[in-house]
Parts: structure tokens; sequence; C-alpha cells
């Protein structure tokens, strides 16, 4: 257990000091409080559009629309978040997971780690554990500068149904996030080049993030990135069709639909339907979490020391 | 014995008894098919100071990643401190010391931050008072919280046999020590080597190219040639037995032509 704890607390200490994590974890955040700012900024035009409108339609006598913000939940004003955590967020968890193990092959520590009594199974959850930590702590301070946001667009604090559904919304960020840095640490164990292990795990980013969505709602254009529902039925081609089938196991897709709900719909949403568009998150994080915790078992940590 | 520096009680050369502390019989193994280490048969007794000589590629290294329980024979037994290193690999971990060649640790972190960590590997009790006497034993103190980035190489090797001997180890393995350092740090390593086994009775294991430290620091010695092992006896015996060599690299390369 101290063999954990130890691993897992030299992990976040290095991490804490490595330039490439300290800069992509500044980008996040910064994102994070620039998703504040777009939400605040729309927020204020369309109101300004509003009252301008109101203001004409009363001078010409005819009935005003209602405010199209009255009934929209706050922190949609958050929705920009649902498109940086995959895009920055799961950068940065790669660079976490890829860390993790390649720090040690680099500098040639491995093969002291192991001639210490050390498990393999301690040194696989030091390293995961720790990595979890980072995201967590990561994911903290987003929903800290969330609240800091949706605080300011509304000149409120959140109410305690807020709050709880951005923790939620963040909660499950970080669960995201935990399949990206466990790719890392699955293609830095396997390939013994820094590069190429890094190059690897960004392909798979790629795949998950671009690729995956695209095929599965049909090539429409908008549908890897923006968190929206199917607008328009997929392509009628036979293979759109075919790859269309795939989409309730498409992680991206459902962390996207997930988050929408949380952020948007809240309490409306159904339980068991969000359950199930869970499930393939967790599936998936679980079967790499397995792969990694076989390969480090199985690994040859005798060699020398990775190649840059 | 206690030994004011490292502030443990240690053994003088007197209370040595000459019990194997590492016993080879048949070792082999391979590199997927490729064979590097062909049924080698050592022991190394308790107190020596033993060096491993060798060209490139002779099997040196793998020879101590399987006593350090990095990996396993593919024939053969080998028994660090009497335990198995297959069968009984934590027991032998909790007994051996490993500085590997190049080992570089952590950059990014401070030696006692670095040290720190491998204590709680090693599962040290009192982590501090391990640090202050390991660092305090090679003259190190002054580097504790300083980043390791930051070290030369003689630094970094000082600070790697600190992480070494953490956990008061019987038996300490170094994989090419002298490797990259200067006439200096050369120096200093072999006064360091001297005093461990002296003052702290740690047996030593070294994989070595540099023949004028065998020849000033070894008590034994054993060569490896294409994975097998063609020489093994104390250094004075080798001496004697090849008179007519002026030095121990005229001996090596007979050995290593015959």
């Amino acid at each position: 257990m101290s063999a954990t704890v130890a691993i897992a607390r030299q992990h976040v200490q290095s991490l804490a000091r490595r330039q490439t994590f300290v800069l992509m974890l500044a980008v996040l955040l910064l994102m994070t409080a620039v998703s504040g700012f777009i939400g605040w900024s729309s927020h204020s035009t369309i109101i300004r559009v509003y009252d301008e409108t109101v203001r004409t339609l009363k001078a010409a006598g005819k009935p005003a629309p209602p405010n199209p913000f009255a009934t929209k939940p706050h922190l949609s004003l958050l929705n920009n978040m649902i498109i940086y955590v995959p895009l920055i967020g799961a950068l940065l968890a790669i660079v976490i997971g890829h860390l993790s193990v390649m720090d040690d092959r680099h500098a040639g520590v491995t093969r002291v780690i192991f001639s210490r009594p050390v498990e393999r199974s301690s040194y696989f959850w030091g390293k995961v554990s720790g990595s979890a930590a980072a995201i967590a702590v990561i994911m903290a301070a987003c929903l800290a500068l969330s609240v800091i946001a949706v605080s300011l667009i509304n000149s409120s604090i959140p109410t305690a149904s807020e709050f709880l559904r951005l923790t939620l919304f963040y909660a499950l960020s970080g669960t995201y996030l935990l399949i990206f840095m466990l790719i890392g640490v699955v293609t830095a164990l396997l390939l013994r080049s820094q590069s190429m292990a890094l190059l690897a795990a960004v392909a798979v980013w790629v795949l998950v993030t671009f690729a995956t969505p695209q095929l599965t709602s049909g090539l429409r254009p908008v549908a890897s990135l923006n968190p929206v529902t199917d607008p328009v039925a997929v392509s009628h081609s036979p293979f759109f069709k075919a790859t269309s089938k795939a989409k309730p196991i498409s992680v991206n897709d459902q962390y996207k639909a997930l988050s929408t709900r949380i952020l948007t719909e809240g309490s409306s949403a159904k339980p068991a339907n969000s359950a199930a568009k869970l499930a393939p998150i967790v599936v998936l994080g679980l079967l790499l979490g397995g792969w990694a915790s076989l390969l480090v078992k199985r690994h040859d940590f005798s060699e020398e020391a990775a190649r840059d | 014995m206690r030994c004011p520096a490292y502030g443990v009680f240690t053994v003088t050369p007197s209370d040595l008894r000459p019990d194997p502390i590492i016993e080879i019989e048949n070792l082999g193994h391979s590199y997927d098919d490729t064979p590097v280490l062909h049924g080698i048969d050592l022991t190394v007794q308790q107190g020596e100071i033993f060096g491993f000589l060798g060209h490139n590629g002779a099997g040196k290294t793998t020879t101590i990643h399987v006593l350090t329980t990095l990996i396993t024979p593919t024939s053969g037994t080998a028994r660090v401190c009497g335990f198995d290193v297959v069968g009984q690999r934590l027991h032998v971990q909790r007994n051996l010391g490993y500085l590997p060649e190049n080992v570089r640790l952590y950059d990014s972190l401070t030696a006692a931050e670095n040290l720190r960590f491998f204590a709680k590997l090693s599962g040290v009790e009192d982590v501090p008072a391990a640090i202050d006497d390991a660092l305090g034993f090679l003259d190190a103190r002054e580097l504790a919280d300083r980043r390791v980035g930051t070290f030369s190489k003689g630094m970094r090797q000082r600070i790697g046999i600190a992480q070494a001997i953490l956990h008061k180890p019987r038996v300490l393995f170094l994989d090419e020590p002298t490797s990259g350092l200067d006439p200096m740090g050369v120096r200093q390593l072999r006064e360091t080597i001297l005093r461990l086994n002296a003052d702290l009775g740690i047996t030593i294991f070294m994989n070595t190219h540099l023949l004028s430290e065998v020849s000033r620091v070894c008590t034994t010695i054993g060569v490896l040639a294409e994975g097998v092992l063609i020489y093994n006896d104390s250094l004075a015996a080798t001496l004697q037995r090849f008179p007519d060599e002026a030095s121990l690299e005229d001996i090596y390369v007979r050995l290593e032509d015959r």
C-alpha cells in the first residue's frame, strides 16, 4: 500500500514540475474561463437584442415575445466546455498517462524501482491513482472556474441543484478523461520511442474524437464537435447506415449527449437512459485499465532507457 | 562496531564468515531465441568486492538483471543472501541495493525527494534518518535540496549510491559504475566502494570495463566471455597465477584469447 502511495505521490510531484503538463493545464483552465466569457457574451448580446426588440415592438403597439433566456437553464451557457474537454482535456490526459510511464523509462529508474520490493500491481495502481488524482484536481479547478463564471453571468451564486449538476458534469468529464489517460499509458508501454508513443496516442484520440462521431452520424460536418441531437437523418448510403448503428458505442457521442443532458436538461433526463449512455465510457475505461495492467505485469522493465 | 557517519552497527572484516552471499548454478538466459548466458556457476562470498569483467555483450548486465530479480532466468538457479531470485523475489529485493549504468533518477525532483521515494519503496521506517545517514556517509548532505537535473555525473552517481544503500542492504550491485565519470569522479567512487565494504560490511558485485579500478578495489574477479564464465578467482591468486603478465589488463587479454 505504501509503495502505491509513494508511486502516486512521485508521479503527481513530477507532473507539477513538467512544463508540458503545466502549459496544457493553463490552456484548459484558460479555455474554461473563456467558455464562461463566451457564455456571458452571447447571453448579454441576446438580452440586448431582446430588450431593443421589445422596445421597438412596444413602440409599435405590438406584443413582445418572451425572454429567450428566461426558460433556458443557466448552466447551458457553459456548453462550450463539452467541446473543450474532449479536445484539450483529452490531450492533457494523454500527456498525464504518457508521462506516468515514459518519465520512469526515460530516467532509467524502472530498473531501480523493480529491484525494490515493489509488486507490479502496486506500480500500476500507483501510476493510475496518481494520474486520476491529477485529473481530479484539474476537474476541481475547472469546476471552481465554472462556478465563478456562472455566478458572474447570472449575478448570483449557483443554486444547490446547479452546483450538483456542475459537479456531476465534471465528474463525468474526469471519467471520460481517464480513458485518454489510459490510452497514454498503453501506448507508452507498447512503444519504446517517446515520440512514437505520443503520436500513437494522439492518433487514437483523433479516431475517438473526430473520426468515429463523423462515421456514426453519417458524416454530418458539425457532429464531431457540437453537442447537438440529430437534426437530420444519417446519409442513406449502406455504409453510413451500417456505421450509424455503432453510435451507442461511440464514447465521444455518449459523453456529449450525457453532458448536454446534465447542463441543459437537468432533472428532466431519464436515469435509465443516462446509465445506458454512461456504460460505453465505463466499459472502455475498464477494458483499457485491464490492458494497461496486463502490459505492466508482462513488460520487460530491465530494458535500457526509452529513446527520445 | 558502530559506524559514526552512517549511524548503524556494522560488520568488521573479522566478523565476516566465508558464507556465500551469491550462489549461481548452471544459470542460463535467452532473449527470444538468442542465448546470452550459458550455464554459469559462480559463488561470491560475504564481504567480497567482486569484479565482473567481460567485453560488451558478454552477458554481465544480464547476470545482474537476473540477480536483482529484474528478469527471470531461462535455466538454472541463483540465490542472493540465501533466497532464490525467482521463488523468493521480495526477500532478495529487501537485501540488495542496485545502481544501474547511467541512472538519471528524476531530474525534476530534488535529491532528497528522490531518496524519499526510493526509501518508501524499500519499506524504510525512519525515512528522514535514513536519507540523512546515506547522504552523510557519501558527504552529499549539501545536495539534498537541489534538483537532480542540475547535477554533474559525479553528483548523480553519489545520489544513485545513496538510493542503493538507504535500506542498508547486504549486497550492492553496481553496473558499470565508472561509466562517464571523470578521473576525480572515478577516484571518489573507488573510495566510496571501499568504505561501503569496509565500514558497512556490504558485499559489492560490480560490472566494469575499467581494469585499473578492478586491480585497486576488487578482492575477487570473474571473467565472462560470450555468456560463459571463463575465469573466477581471487585477485591475489590471479596475480600469482600469471606472474609473467605486467598488469591485470594483460591477464584479461590472455584470458579472453584463451
